[in-house]
């Protein structure tokens, strides 16, 4: 079998994503009560879990505890449910790679991929995205093809580095001379398969090509995202800020430097916020 | 002890067993101080070049900036006994992505910031490793004022 078989069979191994997690995510593009949501959550014993959990978490502090989803869905409201929801649907996917091919440390990609999810919601308003639970879908699961491809980079590690330190060539560029296809490939195959809507696959699919931010919006949006926080030095492992990205593209999007600046700096108060609430 | 440096912080130390690691640097820049004399120095973790974007976030956290982090820094180690000519600099970090409209140059905008700052204020850089694409890993050892970074793809080396 060939490795690139092998590879692209990994995939296909995955399991499926959370049907309640996924009909949250479409609904939550129309108006919806409280009452409409608890009424699919609540047959999904893990995700009516987390969200009892968020309620009664410090950060919310209330003087009682809350036993039953109807409460809960009125003390977080709209905005919070649906990243609990998706987020807690997305970890489990995201099982530990610390120390494979892309010599993560403990934690460090499901923490970027928080991050990148946290950053295209602080930027939406720029790039017209309207779509906020699949934008911030598309950012927690943009690299999860990073968990199949790890072994694999692992093999050509030595090699992929080489390239990258020596021809100013991007992570991504190695892995697809050396292996025959990207993590971000194999993300968008995987959403596919999980039958995501065609834009959001896109979005994974092709948020490390260099024209992204010309392309459509959920694919501009993220490939932005990735670019500030893998900037900021947030859980990129071996793949650094080998990152290529033709920044004129921006042009397009209501959007200066000092916006970014700023929006890398709100960053470090979300994240400290989301590890309260979701104790990531 | 290992003591982290996170994104916009900053750590002292006297203590010869102490360890000051900052993960991870990106664009941001890592600022390190050793005296010799009094075995005292910091590591300071800046994000972004100027804190006129925004003077609420700089008082709240003056660590965020350069310009606000790189004084506190000094003045912080000065409460060790150590003396600003004596003090070895050295300076880690920079990296940006591979973007050639210069939208993305944060690296190079905080690479530059610190050099202005280090000019008007007479401060001599001793050794840097700045620049590029890869993300950094650098820790100060108090005892011994030994600066090693470790980088993606090569053995981690004593700047």
């Amino acid at each position: 079998m060939s490795r690139l078989k092998e590879i692209l069979d990994s995939v296909q191994q995955v399991a499926p994503f959370p049907k309640v997690a996924m009909r949250v995510i479409e609904m939550l593009k129309h108006d919806v009560t409280a009452k409409d949501l608890a009424d699919v959550i609540q047959y999904d014993q893990a995700i009516t879990a987390t969200v009892l959990k968020v309620c009664n978490s410090s950060y919310f502090a209330l003087s009682r505890k809350i036993s039953s989803l109807d409460e809960a869905l009125v003390v977080i409201g709209q905005n919070l449910l649906k990243e609990v929801i998706i987020t807690s649907s997305s970890s489990t996917f995201f099982r530990d790679i610390a120390g494979g091919g892309y010599k993560f440390e403990q934690g460090e990609i499901w923490k970027h991929s928080v991050a990148v999810a946290i950053m295209s919601r602080q930027l939406m308003h720029h790039v017209k995205v309207v779509d906020e639970a699949s934008a911030f879908t598309v950012g927690l699961l943009h690299d999860i093809g990073k968990q199949f491809l790890s072994s694999f980079v692992k093999e050509d590690f030595n090699k992929i580095m080489r390239k990258v330190l020596n021809e100013r060539c991007s992570f991504v560029e190695a892995e697809k001379y050396f292996l025959g296809t990207t993590h971000a490939e194999l993300g968008g195959i995987i959403l596919m398969n999980w039958e995501f809507p065609e834009e959001m696959v896109t979005a994974v699919r092709d948020h490390h090509e260099p024209d992204a931010l010309d392309r459509g919006v959920m694919t501009a949006l993220v490939a932005l995202s990735n670019v500030l926080v893998a900037s900021m030095g947030i859980g990129v492992g071996a793949g650094g800020l080998a990152t290529r990205i033709h920044g004129e593209g921006l042009r397009r999007f209501d959007i200066t430097q000092n916006d970014m600046d700023l929006h890398m700096a709100d960053l470090l108060a979300e994240m400290a916020k989301a590890e309260e609430i979701l104790a990531l | 002890m290992e003591i982290v440096v996170g994104i916009s912080d900053m750590k002292v130390s006297n203590n010869p067993d102490d360890v000051i690691i900052s993960y991870s640097l990106g664009s941001c820049i890592g600022v390190i101080i050793w005296d010799p004399e009094v075995k005292a120095g910091g590591l300071l973790h800046y994000l972004l070049p100027d804190s006129n974007l925004d003077k609420e976030k700089a008082k709240k956290n003056p660590f965020m900036f350069s310009d606000s982090g790189v004084p506190l820094l000094f003045r912080e180690a000065y409460k060790f006994g150590a003396n600003k000519k004596r003090m070895i600099v050295k300076v880690v970090g920079g990296a940006q992505v591979l973007d050639n409209s210069g939208f993305f140059n944060i690296g190079k905008r905080n690479a530059l910031a610190l050099r202005k700052i280090f000019w008007k204020n007479n401060v001599i850089v001793a050794g840097s490793d700045v620049g590029g694409t890869v993300n950094r890993t650098v820790s100060l050892h108090i005892g011994t004022g030994a600066i090693l970074v470790k980088r993606p793809g090569r053995e981690v080396f004593a700047l």
